[in-house]
Formats: C-alpha cells, sequence, structure tokens
C-alpha cells in the first residue's frame, strides 16, 4: 500500500461516509438526483469493464439491462417474489445471458462487435414486444414501492460494486488478462492467456452491473416497456461517461457520471436545445483532446493547456 | 527422443505451399538456426509450431505431446515460447507489467501479481532493462523492444524458445552482445530455434542450422557444411550454373 492508494482509499471512504448520510439531511429532489448519478455511474463502471479494460466497444448494454427490469417486473408481479429475490434473479439472468451471447460475440473484434451486440439488444427488445408475460407493446406496471429512499441505497450499491470492480481488477491476476487481450490479443495467447474466458468474465461482470442496476430501474420507475429499457441511450451514456472520466480507470466512469449528470440537469433547466448540442460537442471535444479522459489530462505534467497541446503535436503527423 | 519432432509439416495457402513437408527434430539443448530466403516459409513453420496456424498436414510433437488441435495458449503452457519479427509489446502497461503476464499465466505460474512483478523485474535485469521497468513500454526503442519480448518469452519459462528475427536492425555490436545473451539462455538449458537472417549470427551462434527454400528443407547440417552447399548457395544468391543437391 503506497500513501497515494491509502489517502485514495481514505478519500473514498469519506466519501461513501457523506452518500450513505446524504438522504439524512437533503431534499427528495436531490436525492432522486443522486440516485440517478449513482444510476448512471454504475452503468458507467459496467461498460468501462467491457469497453475500458478490455477493449471491447460494447453498445447492447441495455440488452441486459432489459433482461434485468422484465425479470424483476415479472417475478414481483405474476410471481409475487419480494424485490431482492426478483432483482438477484434479474441480475443472474442477466449474466447467465451474456455468458451464452459472449461465447459467440467476443470472437468478433472491433465494429462487428459494436453492431452485433447492439443487434442482440434490438432483438430482445422486440422479444419483448411480442410476448404475452411482459405486457407486450403496452408495457408493465410493477408495483408501488412504500418508500423511495431504498433506491438510493440499492443504486448506492450497485456504484461502489462497479468502482470497486474497477478498481480491484486491474490488480488481479485476470486483470492483467484482461489487460494484455486488450492491448494485444495475439501476444497474449503465445504468452499462455485463453482470452475468450476472460473476455466473458468481463463482459458478465458488466451485464450483472447492468441487469441489477435494471432492476432497481424498473422498481422505481414502477413502469417499464420495451423501448424505455432496451434503450441505446444507456450505453450511450455510459460510453461518453466513460470517455470523460478515463476509460480503463476505476473512478474515472463514476467521475464522468457526475459531472455529465449535474451538467445535463442544469443545461435542461437552461433549455432544451442547448442541452443536445452541448453533448455532441462535448463527445467532438473529448475525442480530439482527450481520448484517455480527463484522468490522463489530469496525470499528465503541465495540466490541461500542456495536453490540449500535446495533443494538437500528436495528430499533426 | 527429440525435444521438438516435425513429421512432413507442410501448410497451404490457397494452391501457395508455404511449408511443403518439412521434417524437423531438435534436440533438448540444441541451438538450431533456421535461415532462407524472403518467403521462405520460416515464419510460417513457426506459426505452425505455436499454433498461430494449424498445419494442412504433418505431425508436431513437443516431448511426447501431440501438438494438432492445440491452441496457441496451451503450447506456451507446454513451454513453447517465441517471440516476433515485429515486436509485439503491451503498449499501455508498464515494461514490468508487460513481462509478469507470461509469469501469471505459465504452467507453474507465479502465486500471485506482487510475486510476478517481483520475477519480472529480475528477468528485466538479465536483458539490461532493469532501468527501464517502469517505463510506458510504448517509450521503448526497437532494440530495447527486441530485449522486451525475449524477456516475456523467458518470463514464460520454456524449454523451447523460438526467435524469430530477433537481430533484424541491430547493429553489429548489438548483434554480438545479443549473440552472448542467448548463449547464456542456452546456458540455462533452454533450447532455441533462432530464425534469422543475419548470417553471420546464425553462423556463430548455432551448433546446426537448417535451410528452408520455397517451404522445402534443402539443407541441415553443421554451420561450416551448410554455407558450402551449392543449393544453399543457389537459393540465396541464384544459379549461375545448374545446382545440385545435397543434404
Amino acid at each position: 500500500m503506497t500513501p497515494r492508494t491509502l489517502a485514495l482509499g481514505a478519500l473514498a471512504a469519506a466519501a461513501l461516509g457523506v452518500a450513505v448520510a446524504f438522504p439524512a439531511f437533503a431534499g427528495g429532489y436531490y436525492v432522486r438526483l443522486a440516485t440517478g448519478i449513482y444510476m448512471f455511474g454504475a452503468l458507467a463502471s459496467a461498460w468501462n469493464l467491457v469497453g475500458g479494460y478490455t477493449g471491447y466497444p460494447d453498445f447492447g448494454g441495455a440488452a441486459f439491462l432489459g433482461i434485468g427490469a422484465y425479470t424483476t417486473g415479472i417475478l414481483m408481479l405474476r410471481a409475487h417474489l419480494p424485490f431482492a429475490a426478483a432483482l438477484g434473479a434479474g441480475g443472474a439472468l442477466a449474466v447467465l445471458a451474456a455468458v451464452g451471447m459472449g461465447t459467440l460475440l467476443l470472437r468478433l473484434r472491433g465494429h462487428y462487435f459494436a453492431i452485433a451486440t447492439l443487434g442482440f439488444m434490438l432483438v430482445l427488445r422486440q422479444v419483448a414486444a411480442n410476448l404475452p408475460i411482459t405486457g407486450g407493446g403496452s408495457g408493465m406496471n410493477l408495483p408501488i414501492a412504500s418508500a423511495f429512499t431504498p433506491f438510493y441505497y440499492w443504486m448506492l450499491g450497485a456504484v461502489v460494486l462497479g468502482a470497486l470492480g474497477g478498481a480491484l481488477l486491474p490488480r488481479s491476476r485476470a486483470g492483467y488478462a484482461i489487460a494484455a487481450i486488450r492491448e494485444n490479443q495475439d501476444a497474449a495467447q503465445v504468452l499462455g492467456i485463453e482470452p475468450l474466458p476472460y473476455k466473458i468474465l468481463a463482459y458478465a461482470s458488466n451485464a450483472l452491473l447492468f441487469g441489477a442496476v435494471g432492476g432497481i430501474y424498473a422498481y422505481w420507475f414502477t413502469f417499464i416497456d420495451p423501448p424505455t429499457v432496451f434503450n441505446i441511450d444507456f450505453s450511450i451514456q455510459a460510453v461518453v461517461m466513460t470517455l470523460l472520466g478515463g476509460p480503463g480507470t476505476a473512478l474515472g466512469p463514476v467521475a464522468g457520471a457526475i459531472i455529465l449528470k449535474i451538467l445535463d440537469t442544469i443545461l435542461t433547466n437552461i433549455s432544451l436545445f442547448l442541452h443536445n448540442v452541448f453533448f455532441g460537442a462535448l463527445v467532438c471535444v473529448l475525442i480530439i483532446f482527450a481520448p484517455r479522459g480527463l484522468a490522463e489530462v489530469l496525470r499528465r505534467r503541465g495540466g490541461i493547456v500542456r495536453a490540449i497541446r500535446t495533443e494538437l503535436e500528436d495528430s499533426r503527423v | 527422443m527429440p525435444l521438438l519432432d516435425a513429421g512432413a509439416v507442410t501448410k497451404l495457402f490457397g494452391r501457395l505451399v508455404a511449408v511443403d513437408r518439412v521434417d524437423l527434430a531438435i534436440d533438448a539443448g540444441e541451438i538450431v538456426g533456421l535461415i532462407g530466403p524472403n518467403g521462405a516459409g520460416k515464419t510460417t513453420l513457426v506459426n505452425l509450431i505455436t499454433g498461430i496456424e494449424p498445419p494442412t498436414s504433418g505431425t508436431l510433437v513437443f516431448d511426447g505431446t501431440t501438438l494438432a488441435g492445440l491452441r496457441p495458449a496451451a503450447i506456451a503452457r507446454l513451454g513453447i515460447a517465441r517471440t516476433f519479427q515485429i515486436a509485439q509489446p503491451f503498449r499501455n502497461m508498464t515494461v514490468r507489467q508487460n513481462v509478469a503476464v507470461p509469469a501469471l499465466f505459465r504452467a507453474n505460474p507465479a502465486a500471485g501479481v506482487g510475486q510476478a512483478l517481483g520475477e519480472a523485474g529480475a528477468i528485466l535485469e538479465t536483458v539490461g532493462l532493469g532501468p527501464k521497468r517502469e517505463f510506458s513500454a510504448r517509450a521503448l526503442t526497437t532494440p530495447d523492444l527486441r530485449r522486451l519480448e525475449l524477456a516475456k518469452a523467458l518470463a514464460l519459462r520454456p524449454r523451447l524458445l523460438l526467435l524469430d528475427e530477433v537481430m533484424a536492425g541491430l547493429t553489429p555490436a548489438e548483434v554480438d552482445a545479443e549473440i552472448a545473451m542467448l548463449r547464456r539462455v542456452n546456458a540455462q538449458g533452454i533450447t532455441l530455434l533462432v530464425i534469422e537472417h543475419v548470417l553471420r549470427a546464425v553462423m556463430g551462434l548455432s551448433h546446426r542450422v537448417v535451410v528452408l527454400h520455397h517451404g522445402r528443407k534443402i539443407a541441415d547440417g553443421p554451420p561450416a557444411r551448410v554455407v558450402e552447399d551449392p543449393g544453399v548457395i543457389a537459393a540465396y544468391l541464384g544459379n549461375r550454373r545448374p545446382a545440385g543437391r545435397s543434404g
């Protein structure tokens, strides 16, 4: 443990303490806003495992969010299971689906993988829209919860799980395999790494978080239908937040979610039009000036100005 | 029994015969040089041995284990390491992390990341990269990248090490240093198959030299005899008179 790790750990513990106490002194609006931030922090952390650490551009995370949401909804509504049990089943089913689909899709690379994951998600949306058990296109109403503060803690749990995964992975044996696969899969193989199981591990961890968030989201919003949960917007936001904070870093995605959700809320209040332009512009700026996120910009000596200058010089080749 | 025994190994790419019924036996402890003009099938042969590509026909046996159908990772864990002609570093990892990867995934892996990193540091000292161990791999020069390739291969604790043109692009002084290093590696009991264009290096280092030409083995013997072989001279320099075949 270096002093830096200890300091970071202490900071994280303090932040967690504040987060746990937050609903006791903040109003309902802010608790709801924080719940949303945690939700996207968890999704971004999850995407980071596949898109950041493993380098597989996944755009189908909503497939697992939808599986989690519908499993939770169906089990609560039709089997009258308690929320926690239904949520557990939703997460488990998302993991199972990820292992199955991952076995097929994770053989693809680059754009092909991205398109295939998106396709998988859209297929599930059609399936959900046409099955009787899901309520089809008219959606499904879940039982209404008696209190809403618990959702804050469920989402907090999800984001802590995601951040913990992101922090522990690079220090583990599996993390070394995943980094080697991202950097150079052929070289990784001749050094004894069988890539597919490790890619599936990352993909299934991502699915567990997306599925769990889906289940919590369903009970929190009490209504789900295919376009709301099987929605590519979840993936896109997770991607932008991760890129903003720093792909392949432990806390980057969470930082990205906090910054973006707060900006999003402020801008939406000012002008809905401005808010849309802003996101497009932000993505362009990030890709040009900070393709490895704010974490990398902060890490470089000389700060942001120097980083921008380096990027401009690099792109002149 | 040889450590590696290749019998009539053949690889077709469409109608192109890249490797043509090559027999190759390498004994434990040997340093075998593999030479041949561009396109002779040297790298393809290495790819077949390491499982990157399956042979079209023929047999490959390593220490009693048939390699047919084994994936590259499984072959690596049996104890066959290779370096690539073009260095394949994990660019966004540190030099030491690069070397820790094989230490974590070989047959008897390091107990944990900490131990693997410690071991990687020791290996980096032996190849002369000790001072650069915390560098990002992307910051290394070409000769340093070659050293990193070797360090990664050694961290796999191989019994057979296939070196694909580790000396290309090095200065004569660097070649001499590399030869000395490979001799030390061999002295640790690691069998070497050295694929090389730099003839001086192969001739000085190898106990035995194998020559491939158009995918076929045209010579196999001590370096001094192979360089005199008219078939080998013809393959490298072209024919002045109809060349005989020997060996």
